[in-house]
C-alpha cells in the first residue's frame, strides 16, 4: 500500500552520458504544496518532468528508478502514458497559451479526452478560468486571442488551461520566474488556494517563495536530493550546510 | 614650427572627412528632434518598396494595351473568356478552352501536391529521427532544382505510357469506378491527369520545404503544452503545431498556386494540347501557357490572333492575382485568433 498519491523511489536519470539525477527517492503528500529548489542546473526539471514523463521525447533521456502515482509504477512499459499526462497537470516556466482564443485553449485538452457536449464544455471554462482567477478579468472577451492577454494573465490562463482536465496533481516549474512581482504575487496566492483540492509540485531557484508557499521542501543540488523535509523545518535549521549556503544566497 | 610628414596630413584630412559625414547624419538624426523622422531610411526605402507594385501595375497595364484589339473587335470581344472554341483562320477567339484546361490541370496538381507535401513536412518536422531528415531535405531541395524541361521528358517518356497500359485500364475495369463521369475514356495518355499529376510533382519541393520551415518555427514550448495536456504526438501535430503554422503553411499554398497556373514546358509535353474542353481526367486538354508558347511565333499572320494571345496572358495575370488574394484572405481568416509564425 502506497500512503501517498506520488512517491519516486531510486530515480536515476541520464542525458546521454550525463547523470542528472542521482538515486532521488521522496515523496509528495495530497493537497500540499512541495517546492523543489535548488540552482540552476541541478536537475530539478528534469525530476518535475520525470513525474509526467515529458523528458521520455528527449533522444538519449534514460531512466531507472520507480515513480509511483496512485499505487503503480507510471514507468511500467504498459502504462497509457497519455491518460497518466491527463492526470498529471504542468505548468511551464513561460507562459505558453495555445495561438488560439481563450476559450479554444480551454477546451482543447477537455475535447481531445472525449468531451463533446457543449454545455459541459462550457462549465469546464467558467470553472478552470474561476479556479485559477481570471474568470472576472476574462468573461467578456472570451472569443479573443489568447496570445493578446498580459504576461501574467497568459500564465493563470496556462494554470486554467492545466485544470481543465481535471488532474489531481499540478506540476509547476517556476511559473512566476517571467512575470513582474505583481502578476507573481497573484500566482503565489492562487498556488496557496490551488492545494486544498490539488497536490502540488512546484519547482523554483527563488527560496524566499518556496519558504512563503510550500509546506513541504526538497534541496536538490548537482543532481543529488540534499535535504527533504517540512519547510518550516528546513527554513528555521537547515541540516546540511550545502543547503544553509543555498537558502542564505551564497550558492545559488 | 614643424612640418608634418605626409601621414599627419592624410589623417587629419580624414578626420575632417569623417567629422563632416558624421555631423551630417547627426543632422539628420536630428531633424525632428525628438521624435525625429529616419529620412534616409524612409525615403531610401520607400523607393525599393513601391518598384513592385509599379512593375506589376505596368505589366498589367501592357497586357492590358496588348489584348485591347480583341477585346474591342466585333469578333472578339469580352465574350471571348467564355467561347469554347479557338480557330483563328474563321475568326474564332475564345479562349474559354484554355481557362478550362488550366483550371484543371491546376486543381489536379493542388489536389495532389498540397495534402502529400504538407503530410511529408509534418512527417519530416515532428516524427523524423534528425539525421534522416537533413537527408531527405536535402533530396527534396534537389527535386525544385530539376529543370522543368527535364521533368517533362520524364512525364513524356514514363508517365504518359503508364497512364495509358496501366492506370486507364485498371480504372475502366474497376466496376466500381467506371461509371464514374470524369474517369471516363478513351485515352492515349496524354491528358490533364499527366499534366497535373507532373505538376504536382514540381510543386511538391516548394510546397515540403516552406511547410517545414514554418512548422519547424513553431516553438517547443507549445507541443509540450498540448503533450502535458495528454494529448498523443498525432494530435499535438494536427491540432496545435499545424494550426499555428498555418500562415506558413499557407505561403507555401501560394507559392505553389501561383507556380502552377504559370508552369508551361512540363505540362505542354504531356497535356496532348487538343482543343477540346476536359470532361474526364483521360481527356486531353490546352493550359493558357501552352498556346501562347505554340503559337505565338505565327501568330502575327493576323493582329487579333497575336492580341488573342496577349488575352490569354491576361486572364493567366488576372487568375494568378485572384488566387493569391484568395488564399490569403483564407489564411488571414484561418489565423484571425492568432499565430506565431
Amino acid at each position: 500500500m502506497y500512503e501517498y498519491r506520488i512517491e519516486v523511489k531510486d530515480l536515476n536519470t541520464w542525458f546521454g552520458e550525463k547523470h542528472v539525477l542521482k538515486n532521488i527517492t521522496c515523496y509528495f503528500e495530497d493537497n500540499s504544496v512541495t517546492a523543489i529548489m535548488g540552482p540552476s542546473g541541478c536537475g530539478k526539471s528534469t525530476l518535475l518532468r520525470s513525474i509526467n514523463r515529458l523528458n521520455d521525447l528527449i533522444p538519449g533521456f534514460r531512466l531507472t528508478g520507480q515513480i509511483f502515482f496512485a499505487g503503480s509504477n507510471i514507468y511500467d512499459p504498459d502504462r497509457n502514458v497519455y491518460e497518466l499526462r491527463k492526470r498529471i497537470g504542468m505548468v511551464f516556466q513561460r507562459p505558453n497559451p495555445f495561438p488560439m482564443s481563450i476559450r479554444e485553449n480551454l477546451t482543447f485538452g477537455p475535447r481531445l479526452h472525449g468531451i463533446k457536449d457543449e454545455d459541459e464544455l462550457e462549465r469546464i471554462v467558467e470553472d478552470s478560468l474561476r479556479k485559477a482567477a481570471l474568470w472576472d478579468e476574462v468573461r467578456d472577451q472570451l472569443d479573443s486571442p489568447a496570445v493578446h492577454l498580459s504576461g501574467g494573465q497568459q500564465q493563470r490562463l496556462c494554470i486554467a488551461r492545466a485544470l481543465s482536465v481535471d488532474p489531481p496533481v499540478l506540476l509547476m516549474d517556476e511559473p512566476v520566474s517571467a512575470l513582474d512581482p505583481i502578476s507573481a504575487g497573484k500566482i503565489e496566492d492562487l498556488i496557496v488556494q490551488l492545494k486544498k483540492e490539488y497536490t502540488i509540485i512546484l519547482v523554483t531557484h527563488n527560496v524566499q517563495q518556496a519558504f512563503r508557499v510550500s509546506d513541504q521542501a526538497a534541496f536538490l543540488y548537482m543532481g543529488e536530493l540534499v535535504e527533504f523535509d517540512k519547510t518550516k523545518r528546513i527554513a528555521v535549521a537547515p541540516e546540511d550546510p550545502r543547503t544553509e549556503a543555498f537558502i542564505t544566497g551564497r550558492i545559488g | 614650427m614643424v612640418m608634418p610628414t605626409i601621414r599627419e596630413t592624410l589623417a587629419a584630412w580624414s578626420r575632417q572627412i569623417s567629422e563632416r559625414y558624421e555631423s551630417l547624419s547627426m543632422r539628420l538624426r536630428r531633424l525632428k528632434d525628438p521624435a525625429h523622422v529616419d529620412l534616409a531610411g524612409r525615403i531610401g526605402l520607400f523607393i525599393p518598396a513601391t518598384t513592385a507594385i509599379l512593375i506589376i501595375v505596368l505589366i498589367l497595364t501592357f497586357l492590358w494595351y496588348e489584348s485591347m484589339p480583341i477585346l474591342t473587335s466585333d469578333v472578339g470581344g469580352p465574350a471571348i473568356f467564355l467561347e469554347p472554341t479557338w480557330d483563328p483562320n474563321r475568326d474564332l477567339f475564345g479562349i474559354g478552352v484554355f481557362i478550362a484546361g488550366s483550371l484543371v490541370c491546376t486543381g489536379i496538381a493542388l489536389g495532389v501536391a498540397l495534402p502529400v507535401g504538407i503530410g511529408a513536412a509534418i512527417f519530416l518536422s515532428e516524427f523524423c529521427p534528425s539525421h534522416l531528415r537533413d537527408v531527405l531535405r536535402m533530396i527534396i531541395e534537389m527535386m525544385a532544382a530539376v529543370p522543368s524541361i527535364v521533368y517533362g521528358l520524364w512525364a513524356y517518356t514514363v508517365m504518359v505510357p503508364w497512364i495509358r497500359d496501366s492506370v486507364y485500364p485498371a480504372v475502366s475495369s474497376n466496376p466500381l469506378l467506371a461509371w464514374v463521369p470524369f474517369l471516363q475514356g478513351p485515352t492515349n495518355g496524354y491528358s490533364a491527369l499527366a499534366g497535373g499529376l507532373i505538376l504536382a510533382i514540381m510543386l511538391l519541393p516548394t510546397v515540403v520545404s516552406v511547410s517545414d520551415d514554418a512548422l519547424r518555427s513553431v516553438p517547443r514550448s507549445l507541443r509540450e503544452a498540448s503533450l502535458a495536456l495528454g494529448a498523443s504526438e498525432s494530435e499535438t501535430a494536427l491540432k496545435v503545431v499545424l494550426r499555428a503554422a498555418l500562415p506558413g503553411v499557407g505561403a507555401a499554398i501560394v507559392l505553389s498556386l501561383g507556380r502552377a497556373v504559370g508552369e508551361t514546358m512540363a505540362v505542354l509535353m504531356v497535356t496532348g494540347n487538343s482543343l477540346t474542353i476536359p470532361y474526364s481526367l483521360f481527356d486531353p486538354c490546352y493550359v493558357m501557357t501552352s498556346i501562347i508558347t505554340n503559337q505565338l511565333g505565327y501568330a502575327f499572320v493576323f493582329p487579333l490572333w497575336r492580341s488573342a494571345l496577349f488575352a490569354v496572358a491576361l486572364v493567366l495575370m488576372l487568375m494568378s492575382i485572384c488566387f493569391t488574394a484568395i488564399a490569403k484572405v483564407l489564411i488571414w481568416r484561418g489565423t484571425r485568433i492568432g499565430a506565431v509564425v
